[in-house]
């Protein structure tokens, strides 16, 4: 049984597509990677997902049940981290906790936000809007997990985590997931998808242009290759480079293919110097589809 | 309705509600303790009363009871400043109990619980008439306290009266604010639309009852179909108004609830 399916999902905000015909199912079990630049359509399909946006068109169901029609009992067994975190600025993040820890009827509210705040490092009796950004997050992520939800939609979540923070959270969901919650992972960072995810769909211009394995998606990876050769020479580029700039003995290059086969290639290579990096979303994708 | 919902609704609304409630009674309270003062000036007040341009009285609604009874003198201060100012914070929290989640972007926080969105707007509806009900019936108590020490032989039937008027007309605009929020921008400020229409209301209806040739404007006004003031120490009951503004207050809320039900919270 699927955890999440959506079918030829639309929203459209009068003649404005904010995503069109999505379609893609995540398994129960899963730790489903959800990635696109920033303004793709994430947000809005996670928003039409949960019952704030209403779907102009096609069909979503969370754990077999439609949204359109039993969010409330759909939302009693998931957990959701937003991107932007706004919350009653009156309220200290223990009070916030224990509302809706008293709205899920959670037992051992107490107990539990205790240790989760301890593990996130998280001061419970400061007020919200004393908080910075990431201590919000923080809160965020232990309102999402507080009350032992079976499906998790993250949306962008490791936003204002520190490293170690970032660490923690994905402990964190490595131990949920272990327990059987299905992950549903937001995000415009590649990085955390591969870290994190089996499978993902990539969403672009508010469509799905893809929904892959990660191993699949990391074989056609693109690297960004700077390297400084001996020599002004032309070279003979690997199978796999794309958009080849040089400026005497600076060279650049996009490569799509297996890592392995990279570092056979430079190991061959009269080189001075080498940097290999991960490029930014835009040109993975646009290298992603010309490959 | 969502118990949990509720009290939070009214914890967050209780600072507010307790200084607009104690302005009310202190006010109620300096209105009645000034009458007596004012009673012994009888035949000067009527002197003055008749100094006025008539016009003048009637916009604002007096007349020779404004002074000679407490239940006259209450009554006009009670249609003109209580129901304002009642109305005012019942309105004006009316339109905000719902937009003011969108306007701080907790309405995502709020509409991702496990609880459905008509009974979320019925519950803040519910908190909202409670706080209603604490605001008018500790103001109507201190009224009756103060009518009884600083009144005489007060004519309680007309008391009754203009405060069940007093009640329909208040949920009136009250209902009007929730509707006018599920109409506008979450992020706007309602104050000034909800004042100018209790304000609008008065004047309309003072200005209809001053200048007989726009009388007419008075059909405008609910204070024209709710009568606040005594006539010969006669205000009878107007049940079937009283009838009218429920229903129109059950219409103004369930269009409400329906705007809010299907309202995308773009965040």
């Amino acid at each position: 049984m699927n955890a999440i399916e959506l079918s030829s999902l639309s929203k459209f905000y009068g003649n404005q597509c904010g995503i069109e015909s999505v379609s893609f199912a995540v398994k129960k079990g899963e730790i489903f990677g959800f990635i696109g630049p920033n303004g793709a359509g994430k947000s809005t399909t996670i928003r039409t997902l949960l019952g704030l946006l209403t779907a102009t068109s096609g069909k979503a169901e969370i754990l077999g049940m439609d949204t359109s029609n039993e969010g409330a009992r759909i939302r009693e067994r998931i957990g959701y981290l937003p991107s932007e975190v706004d919350y009653y600025s009156e309220m200290s993040s223990k009070e916030l906790l224990l509302y809706h820890a008293a709205i899920y009827k959670v037992a051992d509210a107490e107990k539990k936000i205790q240790e989760l705040a301890t593990y996130f490092q998280l001061e419970l009796d400061r007020p919200i809007d004393d908080l910075s950004y990431g201590n919000k997050k923080k809160c965020a992520i232990i309102q999402s997990v507080l009350h032992d939800p079976e499906v998790l939609i993250l949306d962008e979540p490791t936003g204002g985590l520190d490293p170690l923070m970032q660490n923690r959270f994905f402990e964190l969901l490595e131990r949920q997931n272990k327990k059987g919650v299905t992950i549903f992972f937001s995000s415009h960072v590649l990085s955390e998808i591969q870290r994190m995810c089996d499978r993902a769909a990539i969403i672009r211009d508010g469509k799905i242009t893809a929904v892959e394995d990660i191993s699949t998606l990391l074989s056609k990876q693109m690297k960004m290759v700077r390297l400084v050769t001996t020599s002004v020479n032309n070279i003979v580029l690997p199978v796999g480079a794309l958009n080849h700039h040089q400026s005497g003995q600076k060279h650049t290059f996009d490569y799509v293919g297996p890592t392995q086969d990279l570092v056979i290639w430079l190991s061959s290579q009269s080189i001075i110097d080498v940097t290999l990096s991960e490029p930014d979303l835009e040109r993975i994708f646009m290298n992603y589809y010309q490959s | 309705m969502n118990s949990v919902i509720f009290k939070k609704e009214l914890k967050r609304n209780r600072k507010n509600t307790a200084i607009w409630t104690a302005i009310v009674v202190v006010f109620t309270a300096l209105i009645l303790s000034i009458f007596p003062s004012f009673s012994e000036m009888g035949e000067e007040m009527a002197k003055l009363m008749s100094s006025l341009p008539e016009e003048y009285a009637k916009a604002l609604g007096m007349d020779e009871e404004t002074w000679s009874s407490i239940i006259g003198y209450y009554g006009t201060y009670y249609g003109i400043y209580i129901i304002l100012l009642i109305g005012i914070f019942t309105a004006s929290t009316g339109a905000t109990i719902i937009g003011k989640e969108e306007r701080d972007g907790t309405a995502e926080f709020l509409l991702t619980r496990p609880i459905s969105r008509g009974s979320i707007v019925w519950t803040k509806l519910m908190a909202l008439g409670t706080l209603f009900i604490i605001i008018y019936g500790i103001q109507t108590l201190s009224a009756v306290i103060g009518l009884l020490i600083f009144g005489e032989d007060v004519n309680w039937p007309v008391f009754t009266t203009m405060h069940v008027h007093g009640f329909f007309l208040v949920g009136f605009f009250t209902a009007s604010g929730v509707l006018m929020s599920s109409f506008l921008s979450s992020k706007l400020n309602y104050m000034g639309p909800v004042v100018g229409l209790i304000f609008g209301g008065y004047f309309l209806n003072a200005i209809s009852m001053a200048v007989e040739k726009v009388s007419w404007l008075g059909y405008f006004s609910p204070y024209h179909y709710l009568n606040l003031t005594a006539k010969n120490g006669v205000l009878e009951l107007n049940l079937i108004t009283c009838l009218g503004a429920s229903v129109v207050v059950a219409v103004f809320l369930w269009i409400s609830n329906k705007r809010y039900l299907s309202r995308d919270i773009v965040g």
